[in-house]
């Protein structure tokens, strides 16, 4: 379309498009700044924009104790995560498959958080931490396993008991999440497995079906039917043609719907807080800091907050091509 | 691919989905027939439609409601008007500066809800920034009180869910036929026709999509309304959902609680039945 050139409409626009921005942004910018200040300092009368920053929020929210030698500590993280960071990047200049030199990055990764509370006092919210990292894990790789193989049979069947599956499928992804999560909690209780990774594990799957089978299901459809008819001509039968043949061309598709997935299990809230007494993961945890009576809930929670947030942020930022890709599959529904 | 193929690679998909999504479907439609609180779980004891008459006489639930059909009243067309005009007027800005505005709008839609809420909530803290100028323009301190926080329940829908609308209305705007905005300008007409005899037309089928599904996020908007409310028991301010819950978690009627989410779910049938016909046409269409 035509712009519009005359001057003042144009400022007109800017004026009402980085007002919005703004008002996008704002929060993330004033919880950042209140996260660095004091309790004192958070609450005063007019709002401080010059002070003297703290760390002491997000230490009290991480840490039992500060070790003796924090510069140490610090350094030998930040080396142990570059030095990851950049093997990941270069990852195609090793002579193994990029595959494998993903999975050790990630390996290493998780043995180093893990083995962090064994030489540093870390609070229960380092715990909270983790178990995020066990149950999204967890959800991811069950949910796009099945999900692959779903999504390549609903791409290639024509019946219409396909449509019907989708359709149901997308129907109870519209329900209120209330309706089949409670009673989760009955099963849990009088299975045993309440409280437990598995049982998230396994609900968050089930819960996000729907939406990783429509996303799959329409890279599938990206991918022409010759590639594995040939295959099936050459003797293949169609699972190994599956495994063999589509699989290996299907990694972007399979990456993209991963990060939904990731950001869907990561924000769950409603199922976690259900279906846990104690083994919370961030998205509960710190909906515990949103009431306090004590002066420096403001600041704990705004430290919380970021906390929660920074992960999301930085995966979002790494991956925002294959984010731009999910979205233009047009199989954002629901 | 034969129908047996197909539901070889379909099956572990559906079994769970069946085994845990129909399934307690069904189930919460049999609870809601019990009386169960957390001392019996075991040996739960019929009581027919008791827990409905019950639901159905509570004020409180009346109360959940009526706020529940309000905040989608306001917070829905709220929603997709700014998210409309916001993509029309981002149209006509140059490509460079697109992204970064973008970028900008996306943040609260990429956040995790419940820190969202919380970010927001930051800025009505006493010594926010918010509530600040509420102090200076208003004369009197921000509290948080029924009416207050219901207000907020809405600044935070409208912070979060615009960008849903915004998305899908500006990636309609790029596929918007050049020929048919050219011949109008020939025939002189003005910006604002423009809009209402081309954009609108040719959104239309969007509108209907992004209206059914804003409705129905609307209408489970559980995260935000949780983190709002949690700071004293503010009941009026409770949503449908969030009554549930607490029936459910908090009073410790099971039963009961499923009465109330089986009949939310009868509610939402309303909107949902349309939007999945849509969906069905469409796809049988595709095939």
């Amino acid at each position: 379309m035509k712009r519009i050139d005359n001057r003042y409409a144009l400022a007109l626009i800017y004026v009402i498009l980085t007002a919005y921005a703004v008002f996008s942004v704002i929060p993330f910018f004033w919880t950042t700044i209140q996260s660095f200040k004091t309790p004192r300092q958070a609450n005063s009368r007019v709002p401080l924009f010059i002070f003297e920053p703290t760390t002491d929020n997000y230490t009290d929210l991480w840490l039992k104790a500060i070790p003796d030698d924090p510069f140490f500590v610090a350094i030998v993280l930040v080396a142990i995560f570059g030095l990851l960071a950049l093997v990941a990047i270069n990852a195609r200049r090793f002579p193994i498959a990029r595959g494998y030199v993903y999975l050790v990055v990630l390996a290493v990764g998780f043995a180093v958080l893990w083995s962090i509370p064994g030489y540093i006092k870390t609070q229960t919210f380092y715990d909270y931490f983790l178990n995020t990292i066990i149950v999204t894990a967890g959800t991811i790789c069950i949910s796009i396993s099945i999900g692959c193989l779903a999504g390549y049979g609903l791409a290639r069947y024509s019946g219409i008991a396909g449509v019907i599956i989708l359709v149901a499928a997308l129907g109870f992804r519209s329900l209120p999440g209330m309706s089949y999560i409670l009673p989760y909690w009955w099963f849990g209780q009088r299975s045993g497995l309440y409280d437990t990774h598995i049982l998230l594990i396994v609900t968050l799957v089930a819960i996000n079906q729907p939406f990783t089978i429509w996303m799959l299901r329409s890279f599938f459809m990206n991918i022409p039917k010759e590639i594995e008819e040939s295959a099936m001509v050459d003797g293949a039968n169609r699972l190994t043609a599956f495994i063999s043949v589509i699989i290996p061309i299907m990694w972007p598709g399979i990456i993209s719907t991963a990060l939904f997935t990731l950001l869907l299990a990561y924000r769950d809230f409603l199922l976690v807080r259900i279906l846990t007494q104690s083994n919370w993961t961030l998205t509960v945890a710190i909906s515990k800091y949103a009431a306090g009576e004590d002066p420096g809930h403001i600041t704990l929670a705004a430290a919380a907050a970021v906390s929660a947030a920074v992960p999301i942020i930085i995966v979002v930022f790494i991956f925002q091509g294959q984010l731009v890709k999910g979205l233009t599959a047009g199989a954002v529904k629901g | 691919m034969n129908r047996r193929t197909f539901y070889m690679f379909m099956s572990p998909s559906l079994l769970v989905m069946l085994a845990l999504m129909v399934f307690p479907l069904l189930t919460s439609v049999w609870l809601s027939t019990q009386y169960m609180t957390f001392r019996n779980i075991n040996e739960p004891e019929f009581v027919g439609l008791a827990n409905y008459l019950e639901v159905f006489e509570d004020l409180k639930f009346w109360n959940a409601f009526s706020f529940t059909m309000t905040f989608i009243a306001i917070a829905v067309p709220l929603q997709i008007f700014t998210g409309f005009l916001i993509a029309v007027l981002l149209d006509q800005v140059s490509k460079r500066i697109r992204g970064a505005y973008l970028a900008a709008f996306l943040m609260p839609f990429i956040v995790v809800p419940v820190v969202g809420t919380l970010m927001v909530k930051q800025l009505f803290e006493s010594g926010g920034i918010v509530a600040w100028l509420f102090r200076e323009i208003v004369g009197s301190r921000f509290i948080f009180t029924e009416q207050t926080v219901k207000g907020l329940i809405l600044v935070h829908a409208l912070w979060a869910a615009t960008p849903f609308p915004l998305i899908v209305f500006f990636a309609g705007l790029q596929t918007l036929p050049h020929e048919l905005v050219e011949a109008s300008m020939i025939d002189g007409a003005t910006r604002l026709r423009q809009v209402r005899y081309i954009m609108i037309p040719h959104l239309r089928s969007l509108f209907v999509f992004v209206g059914l599904i804003s409705i129905m996020d609307a209408y489970r908007v559980f995260d935000s309304v949780f983190v709002l409310t949690e700071q004293n028991p503010i009941f009026k301010a409770e949503v449908m959902m969030l009554y549930t819950f607490r029936t459910a978690m908090s009073v410790q009627r099971l039963g009961k609680a499923n009465a109330m989410s089986v009949i939310t779910v009868v509610l939402i049938l309303v909107v949902l039945v349309p939007f999945l016909l849509r969906t069905y046409k469409e796809q049988t269409e595709e095939r």
